[in-house]
């Protein structure tokens, strides 16, 4: 269960010769997100990505108060174990620079002994049909196997919810589709931005975020079709 | 630059079954060594050893020699510096010695996993810990270093790519204020994907 209280997230904008400008986010947030599959759609810069991070603490809130299975994200070391995040980028998201390196990173947080870490982490990347490019350079690799490199770098650190941000944008359809795919069979809570609406209409419940603000929540076709009209009218 | 180090190539060569910590040892000893001697017949010897070394990772000469023309043009540049100078055996060491360390250290990325090449440096500043250095956040540091030095080399090819189809290719600033923006934005991205997996704390 993760519980948004009040939520507002704000910056400040420098502004050359005058005092910085304070511009909201998120303001108003108020939310008790249980079910499995939730999907967030909006436009370009509607505060879907902040929503997001405020889950993971990589966001503070100006105000109010984001809860993860009871834990304050403030608490940010305890909410990063219970809460996997997967950025829109998956270059930025991988750290090492194969598979292999990138997913031991993830297992030395829950395997003490490195002559482990290996094996778990080839079986692991097996699992995902990703043993043949394990030792690759992630550069070499397609975007839908450096996504699910990225993806399993997450799983690893065994966590109890996937937050993902758009994770399939930079996808062709074939990739999309695997990575999709992979995301639905997640036994995990699983939180994503996207502009897929097809996919998005896949969740259990979805939110529509627009100027900061939700502006609807609840039936995913009906919130794909409330998005639709907002967008077209 | 990755063609400069070269990745890992997996395989079961001599050089890859060598102990990590002899094959630091082995490129080290190169690297200093001749910049310690800096006699031309030494630097020679050098760099002849380190290409048998290269050659012993099971590569091939082909891949296991090959550098970019930046390397040429800063050995070549070098050694006209010291030509100018006056002192052509110096200016023959300093330029071979570039070609000796590089291929010392492909010996060493070709034929070691990163992970283990950074699990050795991790156990070797073990001994910098009573000064207050953290050996595993400096082998995380030097793995996202390593990591990092191909996408800011692709970052120019785009960039400078992007300025040729508008005829400013010979707008440096052009080409690199676009960079650096780039390399800031890819920096914080990082810095948050480390946050995201705890490793921040």
């Amino acid at each position: 269960m993760i519980s948004f209280r009040d939520v507002s997230v704000q910056v400040e904008v420098p502004v050359a010769g005058e005092p910085p400008k304070v511009k909201t986010l998120l303001s108003g947030v108020n939310l008790d997100l249980a079910e499995r599959r939730v999907s967030i759609i909006g436009p370009n810069g509607s505060g879907k990505s902040t929503l997001l991070r405020l889950m993971n603490g990589l966001v503070e809130p100006a105000s109010g108060q984001v809860l993860v299975e009871g834990v304050d994200t403030k608490k940010t070391k305890k909410v990063r174990k219970l809460v996997g995040f997967v950025f829109p980028d998956s270059l930025s998201q991988l750290l090492l620079s194969t598979p292999l390196d990138d997913v031991q990173l993830s297992l030395k947080a829950v395997i003490k002994d490195k002559n482990e870490r290996r094996p778990k982490a080839m079986e692991l990347l097996e699992s995902r049909g990703l043993g043949h490019v394990a030792e690759q350079s992630i550069y070499d690799l397609s975007g839908g196997e450096r996504q699910l490199a990225a993806l399993t770098s997450i799983l690893a650190l065994e966590p109890k919810v996937v937050v993902a941000d758009e994770p399939t944008t930079a996808l062709d359809l074939k990739n999309r589709y695997i990575v999709n795919k992979v995301f639905d069979e997640l036994e995990q809570q699983v939180i994503y931005a996207t502009h897929d609406m097809e996919w998005a209409e896949r969740a259990d419940y979805t939110l529509v975020v627009s100027g900061g603000r939700i502006v609807a929540s609840g039936n995913p076709a009906d919130c794909v079709a409330f998005y639709k009209d907002l967008v077209f009218r | 630059m990755n063609q400069v180090f070269s990745i890992y190539v997996p395989g079961h060569s001599l050089m890859h079954r060598t102990p990590v910590w002899l094959k630091y040892v082995l490129m080290l000893g190169i690297m200093f060594s001749s910049i310690i001697v800096m006699q031309w017949w030494y630097s020679v010897l050098c760099l002849a050893v380190s290409m048998l070394l290269v050659l012993a990772t099971g590569v091939g000469p082909r891949m296991g020699f090959k550098l970019s023309w930046g390397v040429y043009l800063m050995a070549g540049l070098l050694l006209a510096f010291q030509l100018f100078l006056g002192r052509p055996e110096i200016a023959v060491a300093v330029s071979v010695n570039i070609f000796a360390a590089i291929y010392a250290s492909r010996m060493l990325t070709i034929s070691t996993p990163e992970s283990t090449l950074i699990d050795a440096l991790v156990s070797g500043c073990r001994v910098l810990k009573p000064l207050g250095v953290n050996p595993e956040t400096v082998g995380l540091a030097i793995g996202i270093m390593l990591k990092s030095i191909p996408m800011l080399m692709d970052t120019v090819g785009i960039m400078r790519q992007a300025a040729k189809a508008r005829g400013m290719q010979s707008n440096y600033i052009m080409i690199m204020t676009p960079v650096v923006v780039r390399a800031v934005g890819y920096a914080q991205e990082t810095g948050a994907a480390l946050a995201a997996r705890g490793l921040a704390e």
